[in-house]
């Protein structure tokens, strides 16, 4: 008697705390894309799949590559975390402050160790931010940010 | 008091006896007759008896017991024992653990459609940038706009006049 009670107060732990764990976490995809056009593009990255079309409207461009990349999961809402490429760097902070609107951010994009932009924003579960960055030979560099 | 048939019946069976048999006898008003037909029926008696046997029956225990059984649920009185004597209802402890078991199950059920919600899951509310500014001194004639797509369901800052890079800057 006395081990069954045990064992069903163990089952409702783990699936409370199970429960508040996979609601209290999330992802944040970040990456660093370099869109141009190519005589035969190739396709995009699992990633980009669904924004592939959003990206053609916006940009024009017919191929868009992955060059550095980071997926965080937010456990307190308040960490950092780095996503970069060989000479890019994108530094994102979370910053205290988030609700049910989404988390709050503050984002710096780094030429080796020169600050070329930093914005802050309210990232919104599955409503991505898309960045668009310097020019890079023919091609453009673009920075998008989304709470999967 | 005897009706009348009662008294022919018993008379007829020969169970009149003393006073009875002889004041019915006197009520006759032809006892010859009487004599005749008490005969008469006697040997139709006998004749029935001995062509008419009383048929053995093959099953009597079955039969016994099953008017037992009916006759034990006719007369029970509900109470919380059933008739061999076990309890009807469940004992209190029995049902806590069912309970506790049904809870459970629901917990576990609605853990996992929870845990199951589609990926396609959105905020309501689009992504929002709260501010932007790029280094003067880099990009001095640098501007930035931002652009919220309901359609799209994305958030866009756009850059323009930011320094050129050349192409070796896209490597990985």
């Amino acid at each position: 008697m006395q081990r069954r009670s045990v064992l069903l107060l163990g089952l409702w732990l783990a699936l409370i705390f199970g429960g508040v764990q996979a609601r209290g976490s999330e992802t944040v995809w970040s990456g660093l894309v370099i869109a141009n056009n190519a005589p035969k593009p190739e396709p995009v990255s699992s990633e980009l799949t669904y924004l592939e079309e959003t990206l053609k409207d916006w940009f024009g461009y017919n191929q868009y590559k992955v060059i550095g990349q980071s997926q965080k999961v937010l456990v307190t809402g308040s960490e950092d975390w780095l996503a970069q490429s060989k000479y890019f760097s994108l530094h994102i902070d979370s910053k205290e402050g988030n609700d049910k609107t989404g988390y709050r951010v503050k984002l710096k994009l780094f030429q080796e160790s020169n600050l070329l932009l930093e914005w802050e924003a309210k990232l919104s579960k599955g409503r991505p931010i898309i960045v668009k960055g310097p020019q890079v030979g023919d091609g453009q560099l673009l920075l998008l940010l989304v709470v999967q | 008091m005897k009706t009348f048939e009662e008294k022919w019946t018993a008379w007829i069976d020969g169970q009149l006896t003393g006073h009875d048999l002889a004041e019915f006898e006197a009520s006759l008003p032809d006892l010859a007759a009487a004599e005749a037909e008490k005969r008469e029926a006697q040997t139709l008696g006998a004749f029935l008896k001995e062509h008419l046997p009383c048929r053995a029956m093959g099953n009597e225990e079955f039969f016994s017991h099953q008017l037992r059984e009916k006759i034990a649920s006719d007369t029970a009185v509900p109470t919380s024992q059933s008739a061999d004597g076990g309890r009807v209802w469940w004992p209190i402890g029995r049902l806590v653990w069912v309970g506790a078991t049904a809870l459970a199950l629901f917990s576990a059920v609605t853990f996992f459609v929870v845990r199951e919600k589609p990926a396609t899951d959105q905020s309501q509310y689009l992504s929002q940038i709260l501010n932007a500014r790029v280094d003067p001194v880099v990009s001095p004639n640098a501007t930035i706009t931002m652009f919220e797509s309901k359609e799209d369901k994305v958030t866009v800052l756009w850059t323009e006049g930011l320094r050129s890079l050349p192409s070796e800057y896209a490597s990985k």
